[in-house]
Order: C-alpha cells, then sequence, then structure tokens
C-alpha cells in the first residue's frame, strides 16, 4: 500500500520537471499548461501517458520515453517505481484539486434551521396577537381543544412550531378536556396510590382531585380554594407529617403545595387537571417523596423559617417531591409545551420551576418563603410549579414511577394546555421557544418579584423576563405545569426517540437492490444479514475514506479519495473506468451529475 | 424503478462514523454507488453460494459466508 500510495502521492504530487512520468487524468488539467511537452507526450499515443513536465524530464528518462508507447500506466508506475531512487519524489502535494469543496450541505442545513426560525417567527407574531386577554385566551382555547392532537401529532406540531397555539385557554374548553384525560390518569392513579397508603385517602379526592388540584390554584382563585382545602387536608394529613398539617392552617399553602407538585405534571386544564395530577404527583411524592426527604426537611424548614416559611417549606418538600416526578413530566411535557394554549401558564410554570430549581440548589426555603410569602395563589402555584421543576431534575430519581403515571395522565389530559406550561417546562429542560418565553417572561415577573430565588432559576433557563401574568392566566400556568409535567415524559421519550434514531439505509431499499441484484428469492433473515453487513461496509469505507483524505492532506473527502477506494476495491480498474460504472449502475439523474458532458457553447455540464 | 438515492442518510451515517470528516458535493453519489456495487458482489457471491447447496433460495448462512469475502475484499 505504501508503495501505491508513494505512487499515487507521485501522481497527485504537481508536476515537476523531476517527475518524469506520472500521469494521470487529474494532471492532465495541469499537465495541459505544459502543451508542448504533453503534446509530445501525447504523442506517444497514450493519453494517459501525458507527462508534466519540461522536457528536461524527458531527456532524462530516454527509457520511460520509450516505453511510453508500450507503456501503460501500470508499466509507467512500475518503471517509476524503480526508479524512485532517481527520481526526487515529490513531496505530496495536494491536488490543487479543480474540484472545490462545497458547503452546500452545511448551508442548506443552516439555511433550513433559518427557515424554520423564520416560520416559527411568523407564527409568533399571529399567535400573539391572540393571547393577550383572558377572552383572547378563551378563543385560543377553544382552537386549541378543537385541534386537540394526538400524542404523535402533537409531536409533529412540536417541530413545526410550539407557538403555534397562543390562544388563550377557555376553562371550559380546558376542563372538559382535562376531566377526559383525568379518567385516563385516574386508570393509572389508581394503580399508584394503591401503592402508597395514603393514597386511600387521595384516590377518593381523585374525583376531586382534579378539583383539588385546581384548588392548588386557588390561591389565584379562592373559589377553589375551598376545594383545594378538602383535597390539600387529606392529603397532608396522610402524606405530611405534622408539619403538613400543620400547614393545613394555610390552605392556599398547601394546596400551593400540591400544585406546585402537580401542577408541574399536569397543565393542561388551568386548575382541574393540575389539581387532579397534583393530587396524585403529591399523593405519590408526599408519600414517598416527602418521607425521605420532608422528615428531615421539615424539621430543618421549620426550625428555621417562621410559619410563613413552613408553607413554604412544604412547598419546597412538596416540590422536590413534585419536583422529581415533573421532572419526568417536564420532559414530555417539553415536547408538549410546544403546542401549548397558554404560555403565561408556562412561564409561570417555569418560574415556579425555577424557583424549584432554586429550592434544590438551596436548601434554604429563603426563595420558596419568598415565594409564598407573596402568596399570590398563581404565584404560590408557580412557584410550586418552579419548585417541583427545580426539583425534578435534582430529584429525579426520586419519585419516577410515581411521576410516570402522572406524567402520562398528563399527557393525555390537557396538550393544549400543556402546550404552555409544557412550554415552560420544555424551557427548562430543554427547548425554549418564543412562545414559551413570552408566557413565560410574564410569569416569571410576577415570579421574579416574588422570590429572587426563582428569578436564579429562572435564569438557567433561557426564558426573558415576564411581565406580570394576569390572575386568570396565572391560575392557567399552575395547571399546565402538572398536566404538561405529565405529558412531556412520554413525549421527550417519544421525541427523544425520533431524535436519536441512528441514521440507517432505509431496509426496504436495500431489500429492494439486493433482490435486484440476485435475482433469486431470499429470505428475510438473509436480509437481516444484509443490512448489517451493509452497516460493516459504511463504517470501513469511512475510515478509508477517511484515510485517504487525510493521506492528501485534506479534510474533505473528494471525488478522487472515492474514486481511489473505488480503485482499491477492484471495482474500478484499468479496464473499466468509473465513468462505466456510473453509466451503468445510477440513475439517470445522478450521471449527469457526476459525469461532465460537453455541450454546444462550450459549456461543460456540470461546470467545473 | 429504483428509488432516489438516500443522500442525507448517507451523509449521516458517514458523519456517525466519522463526525470530524467532509464530504465534498457529488461524493456521497460515489459513495453509494461503491455500496451499489458492493451490494452486487455480495449478491452474486450470495447465489453462487446458494447454487453451490443445491438451492434455490438464498439462505442467511449463505448470506453469511459470501459476506465474509466480499468485506474482506472491500477493504481499502
Amino acid at each position: 500500500m505504501d508503495g501505491r500510495v508513494g505512487l499515487r502521492a507521485s501522481r497527485r504530487a504537481a508536476p515537476t520537471p523531476r517527475v518524469a512520468v506520472r500521469s494521470s487524468p487529474r494532471q492532465r488539467a495541469r499537465v495541459r499548461e505544459q502543451e508542448p511537452v504533453v503534446s509530445a507526450m501525447s504523442g506517444s499515443g497514450l493519453g494517459k501517458e501525458n507527462k508534466a513536465g519540461s522536457s528536461t524530464p524527458l531527456r532524462h528518462r530516454p527509457n520511460a520515453f520509450s516505453e511510453l508507447d508500450n507503456a501503460t500506466p501500470r508499466v509507467m508506475l512500475v518503471e517509476w517505481k524503480c526508479s524512485k531512487v532517481e527520481l526526487q519524489l515529490p513531496d505530496l502535494v495536494p491536488e490543487d484539486a479543480s474540484v472545490t469543496t462545497f458547503r452546500m450541505t452545511r448551508k442548506r442545513k443552516k439555511l433550513s434551521i433559518s427557515e424554520f426560525e423564520r416560520a416559527a417567527d411568523k407564527r409568533l407574531p399571529q399567535n400573539q396577537a391572540h393571547s393577550t386577554l383572558d377572552s383572547t385566551l378563551v378563543r385560543s382555547l377553544r382552537m386549541s381543544v378543537g385541534s386537540v392532537m394526538a400524542p404523535d401529532t402533537v409531536e409533529k406540531r412540536g417541530l413545526l412550531r410550539r407557538p403555534q397555539n397562543h390562544k388563550a385557554i377557555d376553562i371550559a374548553a380546558f376542563e372538559g378536556g382535562v376531566e377526559q384525560n383525568m379518567l385516563q390518569i385516574k386508570a393509572q392513579d389508581y394503580l399508584v396510590d394503591l401503592q402508597t397508603s395514603s393514597m386511600t385517602g387521595t384516590t377518593t379526592i381523585r374525583t376531586d382531585a382534579e378539583v383539588v388540584l385546581n384548588n392548588t390554584e386557588l390561591f389565584v382563585e379562592p373559589q377553589l380554594g375551598e376545594q383545594n382545602l378538602l383535597a390539600v387536608e387529606p392529603q397532608l394529613s396522610d402524606s405530611k407529617t405534622s408539619a403538613q398539617r400543620s400547614n393545613t392552617s394555610y390552605p392556599a399553602h398547601e394546596k400551593a403545595r400540591l400544585e406546585g407538585l402537580v401542577s408541574r405534571v399536569s397543565t393542561d386544564e388551568r386548575r382541574t387537571l393540575r389539581f387532579s395530577e397534583k393530587d396524585l404527583i403529591t399523593d405519590h411524592e408526599h408519600v414517598d417523596g416527602i418521607t425521605q426527604k420532608t422528615p428531615a426537611k421539615e424539621g430543618e424548614d421549620e426550625q428555621d423559617h417562621s410559619q410563613q416559611n413552613d408553607p413554604m417549606e412544604q412547598f419546597s418538600e412538596s416540590e422536590e417531591m413534585a419536583g422529581t416526578t415533573e421532572h419526568h413530566a417536564d420532559a414530555e411535557y417539553s415536547e408538549h409545551s410546544e403546542k401549548k394554549l397558554s404560555r403565561k401558564a408556562v412561564s409561570q410554570l417555569t418560574a415556579a420551576q425555577d424557583a424549584g430549581v432554586e429550592m434544590e440548589m438551596t436548601p434554604s426555603e429563603g426563595g420558596v418563603a419568598e415565594g409564598t410569602e407573596h402568596q399570590d395563589s398563581p404565584k404560590a402555584e408557580l412557584q410550586m410549579a418552579g419548585s417541583p421543576g427545580g426539583h425534578s431534575p435534582a430529584s429525579y430519581s426520586l419519585k419516577k414511577s410515581g411521576a410516570k403515571p402522572l406524567k402520562e395522565a398528563v399527557e393525555q389530559t390537557g396538550e393544549i394546555e400543556r402546550g404552555t406550561i409544557t412550554g415552560v417546562l420544555d424551557a427548562a429542560e430543554e427547548e425554549a421557544t418564543d412562545d414559551e418565553s413570552d408566557i413565560e417572561d410574564h410569569e416569571s415577573e410576577e415570579i421574579s418579584m416574588k422570590t429572587p430565588m426563582f428569578v436564579h432559576a429562572a435564569a438557567y433557563r433561557p426564558h426573558p423576563v415576564l411581565s406580570p401574568p394576569h390572575p386568570v392566566k396565572s391560575a392557567s400556568p399552575e395547571l399546565p405545569p402538572q398536566p404538561v409535567r405529565a405529558k412531556p415524559v412520554p413525549k421527550s421519550s417519544g421525541a427523544a426517540q425520533r431524535k436519536t434514531r441512528e441514521p440507517e439505509i432505509a431496509s426496504s431499499l436495500i431489500k429492494q437492490i439486493f433482490s435486484h441484484y440476485v435475482k433469486t428469492p431470499v429470505t428475510r433473515d438473509a436480509y437481516k444479514i444484509v443490512e448489517k453487513c451493509s452497516e460493516r461496509y459504511f463504517k470501513q469505507i469511512s475510515s478509508d475514506l477517511e484515510a485517504y483524505s487525510q493521506h492528501a492532506g485534506r479534510k474533505t473527502v473528494e471525488m478522487a479519495d472515492v474514486e481511489l477506494l473505488m480503485r482499491r476495491q477492484g471495482l474500478v480498474t484499468d479496464k473499466m473506468p468509473l465513468h462505466v460504472l456510473v453509466e451503468r449502475h445510477l440513475p439517470l439523474e445522478y450521471r449527469k451529475l457526476l459525469i461532465p458532458i460537453a455541450v454546444s457553447g462550450n459549456k461543460v455540464i456540470p461546470c467545473k | 424503478g429504483r428509488r432516489t438515492v438516500p443522500r442525507g442518510t448517507l451523509r449521516k451515517i458517514i458523519k456517525k462514523h466519522k463526525p470530524h470528516l467532509r464530504l465534498a458535493a457529488n461524493t456521497d453519489l460515489l459513495v453509494h454507488l461503491s455500496f451499489l456495487l458492493f451490494l452486487h458482489r455480495l449478491a452474486e457471491e450470495a447465489r453462487t453460494n446458494a447454487f453451490e447447496n443445491k438451492s434455490k433460495i438464498i439462505k442467511p448462512e449463505h448470506t453469511i459466508a459470501a459476506a465474509k469475502v466480499i468485506l474482506k475484499k472491500s477493504r481499502g
């Protein structure tokens, strides 16, 4: 190989006077510069034998010339090899390849991305126009509800554009959708609930959970507060220690906590979904996570913080719990968030998540306390949502099992609603679409005001600061986070699967080609073998091509490298030039690209 | 008829194996050509193996034996 490579190198080397006889089709271009010499060479009758160089080399190597007439490239190379010592082997000079490196693919990619963004931006203004007021939310909700899609379609939409559903959320529509989802979630929840003792109580509450969950947002809307109280209290008593119960005195707080826990998961419906899911989540979380963390935390929290902080602590705890579960949901929601309806909700959630993250980061519930201090229902909820989100990454592993059912439920519940929340989650997770950021900005502002920590947490996320959300919207965000959390979990996995799938040649194409060549029936297992061989083949040639281009001092694989590969494979020989193979095996449109055709007007297609 | 060449997929595959390696304009077409010829050789070899086994159907064992030979031949 070295020899051959050397030969090749010499071939590629810029023709120098010293290089007596080295001809390659590629060098013909250079050779042409030395017409006189070339013509003399060509006179020998061998086009391939063109010798780049002045006449001196010819003189130096009369023997070579004599052989020109009969010499074939191979013979010449052999001669050359022998005379290597005499000749000064030219340094490997990368051919001034006439072929310029194309970066089209790169550009194409960039273009596609930019186009995508442009399209997204277009939609944003459209959506933004709609979502400004509650009424618009309602309208948007209706629209979004109408266009509720299956998780699969949601994923696709996500690709298209998250901000698509920049519509106001119709509470009624949400609730309706949430209820439907709740049914599904309940089925899942029940399984989870059964596991935890507290679940029994919560299960019963489930039916009311939605209400209760919604209650978590009660902070925002006092009406639901009552419901929350009912749901919260039983849940609290079951899952939490006295610390929690003390919180019962602060039903709002508790609800917030629960909401925070659940909100992350259920963000679909403003309240119902969230609450229901929150309950589920909180229940699970409370039982599992809380027991794990709360005992330690509660003691610390209670001691350190005043009563006001207690709710915060609980929130933080619950948040942590919820965080774990929500974390899962977040991932999935992130997928959904794109479609979200209420960005604000999402943003709020994200803010809450951020807060949650803060919580995680800093055990001190300062941030949380701050959030609770403000204790606006939306804010608290947001915090809840945020903190769980924050915690979730940290305590992800904690409640995976618990979170999963919730997440699933959440996903089901409100794709629309989730859109907003998941959007927030996504931002936290990975994606931060403009739409989400808009919503989040609104919500984050509120939250940031209350909890600097949350703001910090938000810093993690790419969301910009949001303007203070409306109270209604704040409520919605609380809900969406929970359902959103649940949803993103499966969605992210689904979307992630899609993204992480390895590139493979389509098996159908392989079957088609192989069966065409073999002309006899082939078993299915044999096709599998062929596929595996193909993968191995591509691996081989990619390293070969890399070696060839490196040898030529290039970082890009050129046509010459691939031709060299085929030559070494024995596909291209002296008797079988490359173009003949191209003509035989490739479709016409590609032949045109590869084989330059001379047309009238002194044109060559494709132009070089 | 044959379908279009999966140029994007080819580029992705090579990128997967050698992320730092770049491909010039139509090199992926030539790579596909080499792949076609590889499958062609594989098919011929597998068919020969099957005939030698007096089987009219290509079985996995025929393919495996053929793959060993052809993969070795297709090394650069």
